[in-house]
């Protein structure tokens, strides 16, 4: 028997807990040649800023022994370009879409987000709280200006709001705590780990930034573990993202509690690894007989300690 | 959109051609063949390196597919290795150059000879080459370019065949306002090539090479400055048009 993937994450009903990580699948319909993307149980688009971006200076790349490192620097077109081309191709893929938003303040996140709200076919906003690659500190280390931030937004957004927090902090339940009374609907965790490389051909930084956020297989480990403190603590579901290349590891975020799982730099090695995705967590289902996805949410065997209320 | 494929395809061959440099044949069918034009690129996966490489089309014919690339890391180094089987390769992508032109002048360095080889047989009007190496036995392609009717002014850098030092040096004093350039290679070479070309007046398209994750666009990691904005090496070149370059 087919098992039913569908879960409910943070109020939005999507056909299977997969969805494109922002910052990997472009605005979100640049592939549909390549793949079906009314297949995806839903599309993270890149962040999206209430001002266009120009992003960081060469060199934003950097291969690491299983992952990348980088600093785009949110390059984008804008919350008013944004609009106006990309989402309405974004409303011929049938996927569920979320639009990621980021802003160096309050307002600039309450100016695009008004701006998303005149709009018809968004599902969700997520908040990327956590980008590692602008001047500014992480949005997640001043934790009044997050808090600020994740109340105003979701003072005025018609649709769900999920937070996307750092995992550069010392306790990411504490955290995801305070997005949670803040009033997100949910969490994703967690976004790219502050790194850095160094050529020793040239003795210099291998980014323009000198420091970049590394993520891909090598990362995942240690997203699965934010995953699993912070399902300990909260009510609001986990998108959990970082390094899933197949179905083993999203079933791996979802056994640690995530709801839903998002696949980022997978889709930069092949657009069609999502799919496999997808196509993994079912035939892991079907070898179990496990007959629903949202059954095995939190569902790891020993180990994990009883949700503190 | 042209056509691009995510797919595996079988490996015909991938030989030493000469020291360092590999000449990689895959089976790629007529339909993949037939999206291909010169200067679009594959991402070739490789295993038990993170991400997949670009490489530029070398050559096509009969549902063949060539690349021509210098073992330069960990990822070409592998990539050599692998003699039969099946390959992963995402393509072809980006924009190609353009192909009309009445007085073709194509300039490469090193292995930028390896794209430009498939625009020198895809021109229906044939003209000169000028293609720089760091010595003899770096030059390669120079029998195919012969045979497709080409002129052919080589240098190296340590004299050991044509003129002594970089090919701008030469091409320098030849270029002409009604030239139309084809640039591929090293970027000191590019901006060396770009200044000429102001200086005389000169159209032409130059290819780009940045390092890439994604290759169709949707990392935003191959940025370059085209007429001040941030564009992608990827999808919206890596051919562009000379004049808009600032690099």
């Amino acid at each position: 028997m087919k098992p039913d993937l569908r879960v409910n994450f943070a109020g939005i009903e999507l056909k299977n807990p997969v969805l494109s990580a922002s910052g990997t699948f472009g605005y979100g319909y640049e592939l549909s040649d390549l793949i079906s993307l009314g297949r995806l149980g839903g599309i993270v688009t890149k962040t999206i800023t209430l001002e266009p971006r120009h992003g960081n200076p060469q060199p934003r790349i950097a291969e690491t022994a299983s992952g990348v490192l980088n600093t785009i620097g949110l390059q984008n077109i804008g919350v008013k370009a944004f609009v106006e081309e990309p989402l309405e191709k974004l409303h011929k893929t049938g996927a569920p879409v979320i639009v990621s938003v980021a802003g160096a303040s309050v307002n600039e996140y309450v100016g695009a987000v008004k701006i998303l709200n005149a709009q018809k076919g968004i599902s969700g906003i997520e908040l990327n709280l956590s980008c590692p690659n602008l001047k500014k500190k992480i949005i997640c280390h001043d934790l009044p200006l997050m808090s600020g931030i994740i109340k105003s937004v979701k003072k005025i957004s018609k649709v769900p709001v999920i937070a996307k927090l750092s995992p550069l902090v010392t306790d990411i339940a504490e955290l995801s705590l305070v997005a949670q009374k803040s009033g997100a609907d949910g969490v994703t965790l967690a976004n790219t780990y502050p790194a850095m490389a160094i050529d020793v051909k040239t003795f210099k930084p291998k980014l323009s930034t000198v420091k970049g956020g590394l993520s891909g297989e090598c990362v995942k480990p240690m997203s699965v573990r934010c995953v699993y403190d912070a399902y300990s603590v909260l009510r609001i579901p986990i998108l959990g993202c970082g390094g899933i290349m197949n179905g083993e590891d999203a079933v791996e975020f979802m056994l640690a509690g995530a709801s839903a799982v998002s696949v980022g730099t997978a889709s930069l090695i092949s657009p069609k690894n999502i799919i496999k995705v997808i196509d993994g967590i079912e035939n892991i289902l079907k070898e179990k007989k496990i007959k629903t996805a949202k059954e095995i949410i939190g569902s790891l065997k020993g180990g994990l300690r009883s949700r503190r209320e | 959109m042209k056509k691009r494929f995510d797919k595996t395809y079988k490996i015909i061959s991938n030989k030493e051609i000469c020291a360092g440099y590999f000449e990689l044949k895959v089976k790629s069918g007529n339909e993949t063949a037939q999206a291909c034009s010169p200067g679009k690129f594959f991402m070739i996966g490789v295993p038990d390196v993170f991400l997949r490489r670009p490489l530029s089309i070398h050559d096509t014919k009969s549902g063949v597919i060539s690349f021509l690339y210098k073992t330069a890391g960990k990822g070409t180094e592998i990539l050599s290795k692998m003699k039969t089987g099946e390959i992963s390769m995402l393509g072809p992508l980006g924009n190609g150059y353009p192909l009309e032109s009445s007085n073709p002048v194509i300039v490469a360095g090193g292995t930028g000879i390896a794209s430009v080889h498939y625009l020198a047989v895809s021109l229906k009007k044939k003209g000169t080459l000028y293609y720089g190496a760091r010595s003899k036995k770096d030059l390669l392609c120079l029998d195919k370019f012969k045979k497709a009717g080409w002129k052919i002014i080589v240098s190296t850098e340590d004299g050991s065949k044509g003129y002594k030092g970089f090919i701008t040096g030469i091409l320098e004093k030849k270029l002409n306002s009604d030239d139309f350039i084809y640039v591929c290679g090293p970027s000191p070479m590019i901006k060396a090539v770009i200044k000429i070309a102001k200086e005389k007046n000169t159209g032409g398209c130059v290819s780009l090479e940045e390092k890439m994750a994604c290759g169709v666009g949707n990392c935003q990691g191959c940025a370059v400055k085209i007429k001040g904005q941030n564009k992608m090496t990827c999808k919206d070149g890596p051919v562009f048009n000379i004049e808009d370059v600032e690099i």
